[in-house]
């Protein structure tokens, strides 16, 4: 336990991950030191934020209040800032507005070294981590006391913060006992929460009695008053502002908001989405300079007046408020929920899913803003499973702000050879690398494949293919390929599918490539069973949604294929069809993506009928169903089900963003089954992701969870897998190594034995 | 359910523990001498509610009123007044403009928090009204207290770190 990781293997080590190289090596690193605390600790809080969130009777009316004020403070800010100047100094602080990082910390060390400070003390601030404030104080002789118990941590450890609101995160007790003992060589017992923290305690209120300055964040700052936010549970903050004769605070330009009214709605957020309270222990608020606290000098005597400086730092964020994509990420509250609700964040935490400071699915954005673009590379760790999208409280589409880092890195990527294939394969701008076209083209591979199948099978069976394909395309070999489809869904339904005579309801299914080239049985079960309830089914062409080139950044290519998708489903709408549709992801494209990607105002129209007529193949059927008065358990009765009615459900994760997956649950449960669901954000798979070479470590730890799951419902006898998306099925037969079933092939199979 | 008991609900999932007292200065010491542990006991003077409520509390055995940072160091019991209660939360605000109140209800490691009943509001968000608590919560630099100061960095969650390991409440 206490034996040292070798040096490749440590936090600063893997710090920089700039290239693709250092990454791999921080995602070995945390899956080797890091994952079983980061896990237990990040699920603990995912846990608490559901239940601290259905809790709050307003919660989406604070999430639509909290996004409107930040909205309009970002686009406000240079008024803001003025605002704000004159405020504090009308206090009688002082205000000082730094355009970098190193224009920041040297302010703050010439305020230190002025007013003679030898000790200072300070609260968690990761804008301070931004800036590396503690290494210049140090550089001038000053002494840093991190009084955050997971930053005092940190400090002895020397390692980055590993997440935004708890930056020890990847550390378990027994690792903080052991690296204590090392670092302190005392005989106290240190083998307890409770002895770990009265250490530190102990430690640190000598430091709090001595220091000279507190340094501290500020979660949010009213521009009317000056007052600032700041959230904690532990006191050390309290202290840090109360105690030293000065405090100097320290925040990005981007935490300023008009009106100490306008406070109301971020704290209960900020809790809930954060540590899952109803508030922590600490909210103060506060509006510096404290004339209080006089008692405490030294020695006795009164403190002369006290003296604050609040440090707004620029450093790119004026430059990412003009950026048409990333000015969303400016909007962030810092709560972690982003970190907290991503399976991948979960499974190796932020020294692998992070920058230098930045963590997690909105890090990329912060890390790029604030440092570079190729220091925001470990993106390529955000699936664009979408977890974090319904989970964020002022609403930032983090996975599209990662497709987008990514289309600005491929630009930086490509190889000669990519660009030719580029020209072939991607619309105008978007130049990338091979792997990324072969995943972002599924549409074209899948064509290719399955007209040439079952010739294109058989090459894919040979190892020297798939040793080829890894080699140049980074496709995994451990990874199963299902074969290309022949004949495709769209060839089996016009070989004598029936028609329906005096339909109940009509509707379009949706070909999707997934669907089409990957598995028509299921498209097929669909058909059938939307048929065998008088509904009557026509079959589109096949046509691609843009989610395989989104998910690799290939925005343009994307939007094309979204104008082309939306179009063709047009005609069918008007006709008074509703789309149904297969894959999850593809229906996620519908109803969120293509808000974003078809952008001229008629767009913007397509887009809204598209979703407003696009439905889950399960939720249609269960609509369909209450809306006509069947009976499931007459029409589909679990008890004739070949295997049994014993299942285990695991729904997909952008299904469960867009609120499509209960219905799934509740047909099944109507029809008679014994339903056991699984509770992860997602499998692991998303997508293209698990089957990349680089990850496909990653993955199938990440998929850990979910077969555990399926075990643990298995307890008392066998189960029927069920699941609802294409690369859950994949990852789902890789890690158990059974036949997994799409929910309407159930239902196939219980019509075809009556 | 009224905002008293929604308020003693809260707080006591909050892991703080309400009492319900009359508002005299003899029933509060009373209450005070029945919970508190053995140890100096630092009387912050109260801002919301009438000074002389705390007279019987400044009398009590080990109170003391000189504050030196080694006193309120090794200060045991400390007792404020709130000028808020939220019923969602289970937090009390108390005030840290006034001279001691803020060193007192942090510092001390059993902090007992005096509540007058009618000031308990339904949200953290009524802090921030110009119509509620005669608009108090906008002037003033206060502290949300909910529950004791409290981590998880060590692992297991552990209650009393910088601040007090005990959180009483004295509704009168």
């Amino acid at each position: 336990m206490a034996s040292p990781a070798p040096a490749s293997e440590s936090p600063r080590a893997v710090a920089n991950k700039s290239s693709k190289r250092s990454l791999l090596a921080a995602i070995r690193m945390a899956l080797r030191i890091e994952s079983p605390a980061v896990r237990h600790n990040t699920q603990t809080f995912n846990r608490n934020r559901y239940a601290a969130t259905a809790a709050l009777p307003d919660y989406n009316e604070l999430k639509d209040r909290a996004r409107a004020i930040k909205e309009s403070s970002i686009a406000n800010l240079p008024d803001l800032i003025t605002t704000l100047e004159a405020s504090v100094k009308r206090n009688g602080g002082h205000f000082y507005l730094a355009p970098d990082a190193q224009d920041a910390t040297r302010y703050i060390a010439d305020v230190c070294t002025r007013a003679g400070v030898r000790l200072v003390v300070k609260g968690k601030s990761m804008t301070s981590e931004e800036v590396g404030l503690n290494h210049v104080l140090q550089g001038r002789g000053i002494e840093v006391a991190e009084t955050d118990l997971a930053e005092f941590i940190l400090q002895v450890a020397d390692e980055q913060p590993s997440h935004i609101i708890a930056p020890a995160i990847h550390y378990s007790r027994e690792r903080i006992t052991a690296l204590f003992k090392s670092r302190f060589k005392t005989d106290l017992p240190l083998d307890t929460g409770e002895e770990l923290t009265r250490f530190a305690r102990e430690h640190l209120r000598q430091k709090f009695l001595a220091a000279d300055a507190g340094i501290s964040g500020a979660n949010l700052i009213a521009a009317d008053s000056g007052s600032i936010v700041l959230v904690e549970s532990e006191g050390n903050i309290r202290l840090t502002t109360l105690l030293p004769p000065l405090h100097i605070a320290i925040a990005g330009v981007e935490k300023i908001i008009p009106s100490r009214t306008d406070f109301g709605p971020f704290l209960e957020l900020l809790a809930a989405s954060g540590t899952g309270q109803k508030l922590s222990s600490y909210t103060s608020i506060i509006t510096p300079p404290l004339h209080a606290a006089s008692v405490l000098t030294k020695d006795g005597a009164p403190v002369p007046q006290r003296e604050f400086h609040l440090v707004l730092v620029d450093n790119g964020r004026m430059k990412m408020r003009q950026d048409p994509v990333l000015h969303e990420a400016l909007y962030c509250i810092r709560c972690s929920a982003c970190l907290n609700s991503c399976a991948n964040f979960q499974t190796v935490g932020g020294h692998a899913f992070g920058g230098e400071t930045y963590s997690g699915g909105i890090g990329g954005s912060w890390e790029a803003g604030t440092r570079a673009l190729e220091a925001a590379r470990f993106n390529e760790l955000c699936t664009g499973c979408s977890r974090c999208v319904s989970q964020c409280p002022v609403r930032i589409d983090i996975p599209f702000l990662n497709s987008t880092l990514r289309q600005r890195l491929n630009q930086r990527d490509a190889g000669k050879i990519s660009q030719l294939f580029s020209t072939a394969l991607a619309d105008d701008g978007d130049i990338a690398p091979l792997q990324k076209l072969f995943f972002g083209r599924y549409d074209a591979v899948g064509k290719w494949g399955s007209l040439l199948a079952p010739l294109s099978n058989w090459i894919n069976a040979i190892p020297l293919t798939r040793f080829a394909m890894e080699k140049f395309v980074g496709l995994d070999r451990r990874r199963e390929l299902s074969p290309f489809a022949k004949p495709t869904l769209v060839e089996a339904a016009r070989n004598g599918v029936g028609r329906v005579s005096d339909p109940k309801a009509k509707v379009i299914l949706f070909a999707d490539i997934f669907t089409n080239y990957g598995s028509p049985a299921r498209g097929l079960a669909t058909l059938k069973v939307l048929q065998s309830l008088g509904i009557d089914v026509a079959v589109s062409e096949t046509s691609a949604d843009g989610r395989a080139a989104l998910s690799q950044g290939l925005i343009a290519t994307a939007a094309e294929q979204a104008r082309r998708t939306a179009e063709l489903l047009r005609r069918y709408i008007v006709e008074g069809r509703d789309v149904v549709v297969i894959e999850p992801s593809v229906l996620a494209m519908f109803r969120l993506d293509y808000h974003r990607l078809l952008t001229t105002s008629d767009g913007q129209l397509l887009f809204e009928l598209l979703r407003n007529h696009s439905f889950d193949a399960v939720e249609y059927l269960w609509m369909f169903i209450q809306g006509t008065g069947l009976e499931p358990a007459k029409l589909f009765p679990a008890s004739r089900h070949p295997l049994g009615k014993r299942l285990f459900y695991h729904s997909h994760c952008q299904q469960k963003t867009i609120g499509s997956a209960p219905a799934t649950e509740a047909l099944l449960l109507a029809a008679g089954f014994e339903v056991a669901t699984s509770r992860v954000e997602c499998c692991g798979m998303a997508g293209s992701f698990g089957y990349k070479k680089e990850y496909y470590d990653l993955s199938m730890a990440v998929g850990q969870d979910l077969f555990k799951q399926v075990a643990e419902s298995e307890a008392d006898g066998p189960r029927v897998l069920v699941a609802s998306g294409t690369s859950c099925h994949e990852q789902l037969q890789a890690g158990l190594k059974r036949q997994v079933f799409y929910p309407t092939e159930l239902l196939d199979n219980i019509l075809q034995t009556g | 359910m009224s905002l008293v008991d929604a308020f003693e609900q809260s707080a006591t999932a909050a892991a703080a523990t309400v009492e319900r007292v009359a508002r005299t200065s003899e029933d509060i010491a009373a209450a005070v001498a029945r919970i508190a542990p053995q140890g100096p006991v630092a009387v912050a003077d109260p801002l919301y509610l009438p000074a002389t409520l705390f007279d019987a509390c400044r009398r009590l055995p080990h109170a003391f009123t000189v504050r030196t940072r080694k006193a309120m160091d090794d200060c045991v019991v400390g007792i404020t007044d709130a000028f808020a209660g939220i019923a969602r939360t289970g937090s009390i605000c108390v005030c840290i403009d006034h001279q001691d109140s803020g060193t007192v209800s942090l510092l001390s490691r059993f902090h007992i928090a005096v509540l007058p009943v009618e000031n308990i509001v339904e949200r953290p968000s009524d802090l921030f009204r110009p119509d509620r608590l005669k608009g108090d919560g906008l002037r003033r630099n206060f502290v949300f207290i909910t529950g004791p100061s409290a981590t998880a960095d060590m692992g297991p969650l552990v209650r009393g770190v910088h601040g007090p390991h005990r959180l009483h409440i004295l509704v009168v």
